[in-house]
């Protein structure tokens, strides 16, 4: 039997309180019923425990969280899994602005549609959306990897150092220094099986998108990448 | 930071009351904002009034006088110095604005219409509903702000809701900045607007007016506002009949929509929605750039054939 807390007549502070009580109590399977997308729910999970969340979430859902395994059967606000080190976010439905930004490690799954600003500064993990994302998806990536099965809004990859975006869908414009090259084998085969492991129903083929490496240096001859991308 | 939310009844009455369904959602968001909080709704026609707040150096004779001279009658008094009156004759809205304030140094018509029941102050939306028990107001639809100020006074007449002066039945909300404030304000100036408080978000219901006076529709207004302002900002307006919104181009601000066969819920949040309205209909957030407008009589309408 799953460790059940009802979020009802309770503030986020004292929710996440007996969540950290639970844990520390033993429990590996925590269930949050009538979340009514509270704010700020689940952060700082630091251990593999499993926590169902039951209902929409608000923001920052998952944020800062180390090996912990979160599952939204609702929807997310902004900011969801924001700088988590490791563990996976499940969001059955749609994630708003900036999901999973900044994340270092880890797995990031929306099966619905993600707002703005998604993966923005990525610094490892894997970001998967099953619909599709808006504008500025994976803004100044360091690292990891972000895969859209839908379409992908404008200013995809902006200004991007390192990491990989894969689209399914259609790309509404790409951002400064962002270029498409052709997936490899591995690429294929680690996105078949991404998709079966989380049942995420995606397309055929994907679209690879990486860094340029035109703005890793500046160089006063090439002035006029410059002057486009600020 | 602040906190807006609308709310639209499809079957034109409400169980509970709007005031209680806009009640809720604001203090659901309340913490996004503690400074001032207020709603205006919207229902059932009736007389021509306006809404107005007298400063407490003014005396109640002084109040009489000023009515009688302008042919007002006064309906109620809410204490705190806010009146409601009645318009008998027909008259220049703008023109009977600027007389009372004459007669009445300090005074603000805080809204104006037969539709519009505006109520504002400083506080909490727990003060707001302390001092006019907004719960049990009625109404088809109605708009609500809980404000954190960020760049203009603190007080009455720089709390939202903002009713469009000079129009009757026209309110707003406003969540954001609109930054290019000081040169739209320069321009309606120049035209002959007057602004009434250094609060930006005044701009929005000034350009909704000139929009509507060039014989602009409301919901043409709303939609060449995303051009022609700048910011970030998610804004609702609401008329007699209608509740819209709008937001920025690049999403900068947070906005949810609701919508069922019985309602249309819009919020800054989520968490208002749920706490309002409850956990059986989906939420989404519209995209950078979305706007729309929903009219009372055609949601109506539609249920009635449907």
């Amino acid at each position: 039997m799953p460790f059940s807390i009802d979020c009802r007549d309770k503030c986020t502070r004292e929710i996440n309180r007996l969540l950290r009580e639970a844990i520390a109590e033993g429990h590996e399977h925590i269930e949050l019923q009538y979340p009514d997308a509270r704010h700020n729910l689940a952060v700082a999970l630091l251990r593999p425990v499993r926590v169902v969340v039951n209902g929409s979430v608000g923001y920052y859902c998952g944020g800062m969280m180390d090996g912990g395994h979160i599952e939204v059967h609702g929807s997310a606000g902004w900011g969801a899994a924001e700088a988590m080190l490791n563990g996976t976010l499940l969001i059955d439905g749609n994630a708003g602005s900036g999901v999973a930004a900044s994340i270092r490690g880890g797995v990031v799954v929306v099966r619905g549609d993600a707002a703005a600003r998604a993966g923005v500064a990525m610094k490892g993990g894997t970001l998967l959306i099953g619909g599709n994302c808006g504008y500025m998806a994976g803004f100044m990536m360091q690292k990891g990897r972000m895969v859209i099965c839908g379409d992908a809004g404008d200013a995809l990859a902006d200004s991007m150092y390192e990491g990989v975006v894969f689209v399914g869908g259609r790309i509404a414009s790409l951002g400064n220094d962002a270029v498409i090259e052709e997936p490899t084998a591995e690429d294929r085969a680690w996105l078949h099986e991404l998709l079966v492991t989380y049942r995420v129903p995606g397309p055929t083929a994907f679209r690879k998108v990486v860094s340029g490496r035109k703005l890793w240096n500046f160089d006063r001859r090439e002035w006029e990448i410059w002057r486009a991308a600020l | 930071m602040c906190g807006i939310v609308g709310f639209l009844d499809k079957h034109g009455q409400t169980v509970p009351p709007l005031g209680q369904t806009l009640l809720t959602m604001l203090q659901a968001l309340s913490c996004r904002g503690p400074d001032s909080a207020g709603v205006a709704l919207f229902g059932e026609g009736g007389t021509l009034q306006l809404r107005l707040s007298v400063p407490p150096d003014i005396e109640r004779q002084t109040l009489n006088e000023a009515l009688q001279e302008e042919h007002l009658t006064l309906v109620r008094s809410y204490g705190a110095g806010v009146h409601d009156v009645r318009i008998a004759a027909e008259v220049d809205l703008t023109e009977l604005e600027r007389r009372i304030q004459q007669r009445l140094p300090g005074s603000e018509v805080l809204c104006l219409g037969e539709h519009i029941s505006l109520f504002k102050q400083v506080g909490s939306p727990d003060d707001l509903e302390a001092a006019y028990r907004i719960s049990t107001l009625h109404g088809t639809h109605g708009i609500g702000h809980t404000r954190m100020s960020t760049e203009s006074r603190v007080d009455l007449s720089h709390s939202q809701p903002f009713w469009a002066h000079g129009v009757a039945d026209l309110a707003t909300v406003h969540n954001g900045h609109i930054t290019n404030y000081h040169k739209l304000r320069r321009r309606f100036e120049q035209e002959g607007y007057r602004f009434y408080t250094d609060n930006d978000s005044e701009v929005i219901g000034v350009y909704l007016r000139d929009r509507l006076a060039a014989g602009r529709s409301l919901e043409g207004a709303l939609r060449s506002s995303l051009e022609d302002f700048d910011g970030s900002f998610c804004y609702l307006a609401a008329t007699k009949d209608q509740l819209g919104f709008v937001k920025d181009r690049f999403g900068f601000k947070p906005l949810m929509l609701a919508e069922t066969e019985d309602f249309v819920a819009l919020a800054t949040e989520e968490i208002a929605l749920r706490r309002a309205l409850g956990h059986d209909f989906p939420v989404y957030e519209p995209p950078p750039g979305a706007m729309r407008l929903w009219s009372i009589h055609a949601e109506t309408a539609s249920l009635a054939a449907g």
